[in-house]
């Protein structure tokens, strides 16, 4: 304990006692990145106008889902008010804390389409938990691996896996299979950028390809290898398990380059396409604004990937590389992970187009982990990007 | 441990960093490319695929019925109409448990095992995929609204409304009509293929009667249309639409007061009643009594409402006794004795001594006089043509007919229809049986013997004759030997309808006119020969009508008869301590036209009853004949035979104004018409 309170003091004197070479600018002092909030923006604005279109012109919906990124946009500004070192300081006591409340919740959660992974507490709005491990998870692990040498040893690498799948296990206890996978991602991404060698990446990737037959064989659920063969052909159940991405096919193939325009989307007002205002909205955008639109928003996701990136590289210390890398990567994984279940090229995980899918932890999640991008950003002492 | 952090090389730690994010991005990158590669291939390659997929999803194309012709009688009065119903239907594409969807349903609404059993054997014919099959027919309001509240657990369930057939006079015309029902696959299968295109959203097809004789142009042709339907299979909207183009409405000969006059007349009893126009050879009535209620058919009769009618072995309502043969008895003695007096085998002067029996040269055996048997004993007496008619001696046409022989006897009452279906439109007619040596030799294999023709020429042994027959033998002695071939069918959209005769029949051969006018004066005495001194020398039917009704203001040409239900010997029958059921009675007939004899009016009327078991012809079926006979004439054609008595040519043209007047479209006004110009058997 006293090597570790050590490391920190110098750590920390490392960064906060020289002064700022020049004068702050605006966006410094209000500690946002004019940058990051104009593709955010923009985004949220393409995504209220694609489910205005997927719910039928629904002003309800529309209204509850532009208040839900309002109060995530705030959420972010507030998240982006702290420092990073704050966070830096926090993370062990946050996953301590957010493990707790996983446990927690798989003792008095609520169950929500068969995953019991809700947390209803009076007078705070019904949450998932496992949703902020998305960042505590790369927050702990920056915190951990920075402040070894890098690249991480074997053993570091052990620790850091076990701090990853700990979270990840409570969430599978939860059956969030989706959401497991995504926090074993980010902290996977924590682990890659800081260096983990790529001997043992490829053994890791060759151990995994030698296991998925046996995981399929042995541990895969009826509804997981139902997905995977859904996968492989779709018409081996037309209208049960393959209705879903058949149709979501057609809706995207029938778009064409130009799409059928807004509103017109025959798929999606006829209600074949099922969810179309979430997991399935790629497929209302592709079918009413073709191809066309499918570029403008992958465009849109581009802009704020590389803004992310620009940021994890630009970043002062290393807890604030790998954090924000890891935030942009898993950011990527999620559009990524929907745009190809929908059209195709994945099987089909209940994962939501990020900022166009409508819902509502979800959203605020993401807009916490770009707060942190932008505390990464603001916060510094050094030059900051241009 | 101490020293570790002294080790970090943040420089190198930074660059990487850096190149592992560029790692990262080039990753990032393939994957987007990949992604992108998948779009390119969905939405440029496959786009075409793709397109026609989407509009496949949600273009149907499907048949829109054709509205059937309505049925009016010849009054305009509606006997056919065509009433919305609400149906439940599936579209088995839709449903993914049929069993669990068909359990919920039974909760929510009246479900019987049968509208089930229909329903799965529908689901098993050809059929468009994606079509809406009926499960349950003419929901009630509060049904409607349950199937509606749980629409979303029922997908592929749909509430569609349907225009099925009603009919507004319901038993009354139920045999002549007849009924539509649900067309099934065995006749869906004896279609040609474009005529099974045309019945592509067709349910019901007509069975029985008028529905059936005239499907052809009460059906109508089929539409189509191109539908937007939405994931649950509800259509909406329109895109394309051809018309289906509605059946043709069919005006009848048949008058639905006479109708329901004839019903009533029946009573209680069972038979039939067939009126005829002897000018057009127009049905007026065709009643077969008891009837059934025609609606029960069209949405799917119920096992207990079907085994009902067809349990009952009595009543027999299914059974259409208009069309059906029974042994004509005395009506026949007219037209053999006009056969007797064109032959020369009789005429009007020949005058027989009747001792109440006939027996053939030779023969022991003696052939009772039937129509006497409850009477005191003996014979008429003297007889000639005449009284033998209005008093049915059977002794005079025993005796005339073994002369006449068969051969002659049944090449003379063939013209009149007997042993043939003349009927224009009523297919499904019988023909009876007119005998012939050839027709036993060929159905028996037997010769034919002389007692034989001595039972038919009292029209019982082999001769059988419908209802049908019978009224269209009486308008062709009505009309003086023109022949008239009986139909229904008066006009087709209010476009006046002559039919094609196959076999045109010509005229019957009467050399003498003075012998029709003898027939006819010899079947009006069997209405209107009082009782008198002289012994047997009223009219058969002369106290049943025109005793019962003394203002009768015009003549009625007639004939009575009782056929034998089984031969029971006479004096069985006659035994005191044997109790003849009632279905051993005699069937009673009676045959009449009106007005007759009359000097500027020509007959209008032609009527033949059978009253099953009715046991007298004269004072059971006459005063049905003579109900129908008062209502058409008087009621109907409103004819005032008083004022015409007086001042036959002032009243003649208001008569006959009145007449035109009464039915407009009717061609029963020419007869009065043609008439008064007088010049119609010329």
């Amino acid at each position: 304990m006293k090597a570790s309170s050590n490391r920190d003091f110098v750590r920390q004197s490392n960064v906060s006692f020289s002064q700022p070479r020049r004068l702050r600018s605006f966006w410094q002092i209000i500690h946002i990145d004019p940058i990051l909030l104009a593709g955010l923006l923009a985004l949220c604005g393409f995504g209220l106008f694609v489910l205005n279109s997927a719910t039928g012109g629904d002003p309800e919906t529309i209204i509850r889902q532009a208040g839900t990124m309002g109060i995530g946009l705030v959420v972010m500004c507030a998240v982006a008010q702290f420092d990073s070192q704050f966070y830096r300081r926090w993370a062990p006591t946050a996953y301590v804390l957010a493990l707790f409340i996983l446990g927690l919740v798989l003792v008095i959660g609520a169950e929500k389409n068969g995953a019991k992974s809700w947390l209803d507490l009076p007078g705070l709005p019904s949450f998932q938990p496992s949703e902020l491990l998305k960042f505590i998870v790369p927050m702990l692990l920056a915190w951990y691996l920075a402040s070894r040498a890098l690249p991480p040893n074997l053993k570091h690498v052990f620790w850091a896996g076990v701090f990853t799948l700990l979270p990840a296990a409570l969430i599978v206890l939860q059956n969030d299979m989706g959401t497991a996978l995504m926090v074993t991602m980010s902290g996977i991404f924590v682990v890659l950028l800081a260096g983990l060698r790529w001997r043992v990446v490829f053994a890791g990737i060759f151990a995994a390809v030698i296991a998925s037959p046996a995981w399929y064989l042995f541990l895969a659920q009826p509804h997981q290898k139902n997905r995977i063969l859904t996968f492989f052909d779709p018409y081996r159940d037309p209208t049960g398990a393959g209705y879903n991405i058949i149709q979501s096919q057609i809706a995207i193939g029938s778009g064409g380059i130009y799409g059928k325009g807004y509103g017109n989307g025959a798929q999606s007002h006829l209600d074949f396409i099922p969810e179309s205002n979430t997991d399935f909205i790629l497929a209302v955008l592709a079918e009413e604004f073709g191809l066309i639109g499918v570029l403008v928003l992958i465009a849109l996701y581009l802009f704020v990937i590389i803004r992310g990136a620009r940021i994890a590289l630009s970043a002062s210390d290393m807890f604030g590389r790998l954090l924000a890398g890891s935030i942009t990567l898993t950011f990527f994984l999620y559009l990524f992970v929907n745009m190809s279940m929908v059209s195709g090229l994945l099987p089909v995980i209940g994962l939501p187009l990020p900022l166009i899918s409508r819902g509502g932890t979800a959203v605020v999640t993401l807009f916490i982990g770009f707060g942190l991008l932008m505390s990464i950003q603001t916060h510094r002492v050094t030059q900051p990007v241009r | 441990m101490e020293g570790r952090w002294q080790l970090k090389d943040r420089e190198a730690e930074r660059r990487l960093f850096a190149r592992r994010m560029l790692v990262a991005s080039i990753v990032v990158a393939f994957l987007f490319a990949a992604l992108l590669v998948k779009l390119i291939n969905l939405q440029v390659t496959q786009y075409d695929y793709f397109a026609a997929r989407a509009d496949g999803n949600r273009l149907h194309s499907q048949y829109v019925p054709p509205a059937r012709g309505l049925i009016y009688d010849r009054s305009g009065e509606l006997l056919a109409d065509n009433q919305p119903i609400f149906n439940l239907s599936v579209v088995r594409e839709r449903v993914d448990d049929i069993e669990a969807t068909l359990e919920l349903l039974s909760s929510l609404i009246r479900l019987a095992p049968e509208d089930v059993e229909q329903f799965r054997e529908r689901l098993k014919r050809r059929r468009v995929p994606f079509s809406s099959v009926p499960l349950r027919y003419v929901l009630t309001e509060e049904e409607k609204a349950r199937v509606s509240v749980n629409a979303h657990r029922l997908p592929g369930i749909s509430i569609e409304p349907q225009f099925v057939r009603s009919y507004p006079t319901g038993e009354l015309n139920a045999h002549a009509i007849g009924y539509v029902s649900e067309i099934n696959r065995e006749e869906l299968g004896a279609f040609a293929e474009d005529v099974r295109e045309n019945y592509g959203g067709t349910n019901h097809i007509g069975k029985t009667g008028i529905e059936r004789t005239y499907e052809a142009l009460l059906h109508g042709e089929v539409g189509y249309e191109v539908v937007e339907k939405n994931n649950r299979g509800q259509v909406m909207r329109r895109l394309e639409r051809t018309d289906p183009i509605a059946g043709k409405n069919l005006t009848l000969y048949l008058e639905n007061r006479l109708q329901r006059v004839a019903t009533e007349a029946l009573g209680e009893h069972r038979g039939a009643v067939v009126a005829i126009d002897p000018t057009t050879g127009g049905i007026l009535a065709m009643v077969s009594k008891p009837g059934f209620d025609p609606n029960l058919f069209v949405t799917g009769i119920s096992n207990a409402d079907y085994s009902q009618l067809i349990t009952d072995t009595v009543n027999t309502p299914l059974f259409d006794r208009t069309v059906n043969p029974y042994p004509p008895a005395s009506t026949v003695k007219p037209f053999i004795g006009l056969g007797g007096l064109q032959h020369g085998f009789t005429d009007t002067d020949t005058v027989i001594q009747d001792p109440g029996y006939f027996r053939l040269p030779g023969v022991r055996y003696r052939w009772g006089d039937y129509t006497l048997r409850t009477a005191i004993g003996g014979g008429h007496g003297e007889t000639n043509l005449q009284r033998a008619i209005f008093q049915s001696c059977d002794t005079f046409f025993y005796d005339l007919g073994y002369r006449m022989g068969i051969d002659t006897i049944h090449s003379f009452l063939s013209q009149f229809g007997f042993g043939q279906n003349f009927a224009l439109d009523v297919g499904y007619a019988r023909t009876g049986v007119l005998p012939s040596r050839e027709w036993k030799q060929a159905t028996r294999n037997e010769p034919w013997y002389p007692g034989d023709t001595i039972n038919s020429s009292i029209g019982q042994g082999y001769m059988w004759a419908t209802p049908l027959q019978l009224a269209t033998a009486t308008a062709i002695v009505a009309n003086k030997g023109v022949v008239v071939k009986p139909r229904m069918l008066a006009a087709i959209d209010g476009e006046p309808f002559q039919p094609q005769d196959p076999n045109p029949a010509g005229n019957v051969q009467v050399d003498n006119p003075e012998h029709w006018r003898y027939i006819e004066e010899s079947m009006t005495m069997v209405v209107h020969r009082p009782y008198s001194e002289v012994f047997r020398d009223y009219g058969t039917a002369y106290e049943a009508i025109a005793r019962a009704d003394r203002d009768m203001s015009y003549k009625m040409a007639g004939k009575s008869g009782s056929a034998q239900v089984v031969s029971i010997a006479q004096d069985i029958l006659q035994s005191e301590d044997i109790d003849v059921s009632d279905l051993n009675k005699d069937h009673a007939l009676f045959v009449a036209y009106a007005p007759a004899q009359h000097p500027t009016i020509n007959p209008q009327i032609a009527v033949a009853v059978f009253v099953e078991n009715g046991q007298h012809g004269s004072s059971v079926a006459g005063p049905v004949a003579k109900a129908i006979i008062d209502s058409f004439l008087l009621d109907i054609l409103e004819i005032d035979f008083t004022a015409l008595a007086t001042d036959p040519d002032a009243l003649l043209s208001e008569g006959s104004d009145r007449v035109r007047q009464a039915d407009e479209n009717s061609p029963s006004f020419v007869a009065v018409n043609a008439e008064h110009e007088g010049h119609r058997h010329d």
